[in-house]
């Protein structure tokens, strides 16, 4: 028995398309990661040191294999001269092309010391410092066709017809643009770098050939030559493109959920070229529940072969994901078979078990209460036991502790009849103290005092 | 069908606008009426370019010039379809919500339903529910056509909804409801009446709602 990999060798095996017992996980926590510590989106893509600290807690409660440093198309832009729309829950809009009016080529290339990109690589070198060896660093590039776009406005559609020649020097711009941004981000020690361009999906396979088969072919390989995996990011129903995709030999193609990754596979497979994806992003993340990550994540690992395979959420995460529904993805993808009994116990647990609850209202001590997917696997729940464990530790005899584990079909009873709905969480003589954020133990302890008769 | 109606319609498959022109200011003089035109050359290519769409032949671009194309046509037919007294399908108002800049799929919509017969009101991107509501006040509205990309904005559609509620709108219109992270279930949910997939969807639903 080898020892076991860390997340950041478990993604370089999958990205060099090795044969691996895991499968990598990469949440794709742009703004969401600002979520975890109560910023909005302005707060961590403009902020260098509350964007670290966002991203350490995304470390920390998804444990991922790899993950982005900042995901905003909108860097590049807002450099370039396109006003920005600012939001705050999501990554700013373009509201201008300086190119809507002109059919011009500019020649100004980004320098590290344009724009945001100081605050972005400073902290990419924080993040390389902070977790870089455990794991793996995405710097998120934005792909030559959204950028012409964003110069150009929609007018880029109409070009490609009535003058290809612009958009063929205009798209040769962007993609020096991409290179040049490629290098400062593997400089500062990004492992992978991914080109984001999320319009390849509105055009055909045709067209993609004629405008964007060699840019992007260029832009990986000097990302290969320059020692970092490529990634090509696509969002959106780019079905038709997924063969042209991979001839312009990325390591990696990631989708979303309008991509039947079945059938997606069958073709990166051809070209051994790993595929990412595709948790969908509303339906399943944003609006629905553990169980619906779970069962998604546990399909699409039944549906297709492990080999060169990335388990990520469709595109950039909605701001406000509940947290524990990514949890229930990382759990998924962790641990495969455990989560598939979690989800037959949900359903078994349609037929009544029979749980007799404490009489939480006339308990000697306090009773402290923690429902964990599972402590061994799980990240986040891990942590949230050990902090009960701490105040049991410190309070002994004065109060009780109870550990609960939904692969346990009894736990999962207890939960539906408690009302539970998020998980881990902790109660406190039945009532809900902590859901999926892990408190302070200060904090805990104040609160656990309170119920001390 | 006659040389001159296939040659429009196939000019507008083709995205080929000047041809498209000249074609109708033929069709016209020859004495083909605005309505048949309409009808038989631009609503059916209009339907084919969305049905190709849908199959994944056409693409945004491939849509937006025979869209493009087909507009150019409308031009010159306008002015007679008033005189003639031909009624449209319906009025569309049409608008990316509040917070969202993102307008191609919203523009596509607007451009596949003139292909069909609709009249259209856009609104633009960035609406915010009052602007709605006040051109539901102030024009004969058929259906209010709401875009969004983002899941942040996305909610804006419930808002606009609710606000056509309280202004006493709601019963009046009808709503439908498109975007990628739109769904057909979300639409539900925000008391839409039909949520489209894509611009030829959109279509079929704006003619299901005024059945």
């Amino acid at each position: 028995m080898g020892q076991k990999l860390s997340g950041k060798d478990l993604l370089f095996s999958t990205l060099r398309h090795e044969q691996t017992d895991q499968v990598a996980w990469v949440p794709f926590a742009g703004v969401h990661a600002g979520s975890l510590k109560g910023y909005n989106a302005r707060d961590i893509l403009l902020n260098k040191e509350k964007l670290v600290e966002s991203l350490l807690e995304v470390k920390k409660v998804y444990d991922p294999d790899g993950m982005p440093v900042l995901f905003d198309l909108q860097v590049e832009a807002e450099i370039l001269g396109c006003k920005l729309l600012w939001a705050d829950e999501a990554p700013p809009s373009v509201a201008s092309h300086p190119l809507a009016d002109k059919k011009e080529i500019p020649t100004i290339i980004p320098q590290p010391t344009d724009g945001r990109l100081p605050t972005i690589i400073d902290a990419m070198c924080s993040m390389k410092a902070e977790i870089g060896d455990s794991t793996a660093l995405y710097g998120l590039v934005t792909g030559p066709f959204t950028l012409a776009s964003h110069l150009r406005g929609t007018d880029i559609f109409l070009d490609s017809v009535d003058d290809p020649n612009f958009v063929k020097e205009l798209v040769e711009y962007t993609k020096q643009i991409a290179i040049a941004i490629s290098q400062y981000y593997i400089d500062a020690g990004m492992d992978v770098i991914a080109i984001v361009d999320p319009l390849i999906s509105q055009i055909s396979p045709r067209m993609f050939t004629k405008f964007f088969t060699e840019p992007f072919s260029e832009i990986f390989e000097f990302v290969k030559r320059a020692g970092a995996f490529s990634a090509f990011f696509v969002c959106g129903d780019a079905t038709k493109n997924i063969r042209v995709m991979c001839e312009t030999k990325p390591d990696c193609i990631a989708v979303d959920e309008n991509i039947n990754m079945g059938a997606a596979k069958a073709i990166t497979d051809e070209f051994n070229i790993t595929l990412g994806g595709n948790i969908p992003l509303t339906t399943c993340m944003l609006l629905g529940n553990q169980q619906d990550n779970m069962k998604y994540v546990v399909d699409l690992l039944d549906k297709v072969n492990h080999h060169n395979l990335i388990i990520s959420p469709g595109c950039d995460m909605p701001y406000a994901i509940p947290i524990e529904n990514t949890i229930a993805a990382v759990q998924a993808v962790r641990e495969p078979d455990n989560t598939r009994k979690i989800v037959e116990n949900y359903t078994k647990a349609e037929i009544d078990i029979p749980i007799i609850l404490p009489d939480y209202k006339n308990l000697s001590k306090p009773l402290v209460e923690v429902f964990t997917l599972d402590p061994d696997t799980c990240a986040a729940c891990t942590y949230m036991w050990r902090a009960a464990q701490k105040i049991k530790e410190i309070m002994g005899d004065k109060i009780d502790l109870r550990l609960y584990r939904i692969t346990e079909i009894e736990s999962v009873a207890r939960v539906k009849k408690m009302g539970i709905e998020k998980i881990p969480a902790i109660y406190i003589n039945g009532e809900l103290k902590y859901s999926s954020i892990i408190p302070g133990q200060s904090e805990f302890l104040a609160e656990v005092e309170k119920y001390i008769r | 069908m006659s040389n001159l109606i296939n040659e429009i319609h196939e000019g507008i498959l083709d995205g080929n606008q000047n041809l498209v022109i000249e074609k109708v200011g033929q069709a016209i003089e020859e004495g083909i009426s605005a309505e048949e035109i309409l009808n038989a050359a631009m609503i059916t290519a209009m339907a084919e370019a969305g049905t190709l769409f849908e199959e994944g032949e056409f693409f945004v671009p491939e849509l937006l010039v025979a869209a493009r194309a087909m507009q150019g046509g409308m031009e010159l037919l306008k002015p007679l379809l008033v005189r003639d007294n031909v009624k449209s399908k319906g009025i569309v108002l049409a608008g990316t919500v509040k917070g969202d800049l993102h307008d191609i799929g919203k523009n596509l919509v607007c451009m596949m339903l003139e292909g069909s017969g609709f009249d259209i009101i856009d609104l633009g991107n960035d609406v915010d529910p009052e602007t709605f509501v006040e051109a539901v006040q102030e024009k004969h509205v058929d259906i209010v056509a709401m875009s969004a990309l983002l899941t942040t904005t996305m909610v804006n559609m419930k808002t606009t909804i609710d606000a056509l509620a309280k202004a006493g709108l709601r019963d009046k219109v009808k709503v439908m409801v498109g975007g990628a992270p739109v769904s057909e279930e979300f639409a539900t949910k925000i008391g839409a009446d039909g949520y489209a997939t894509d611009a030829n969807q959109a279509v079929r639903l704006a003619q299901t709602l005024l059945e």
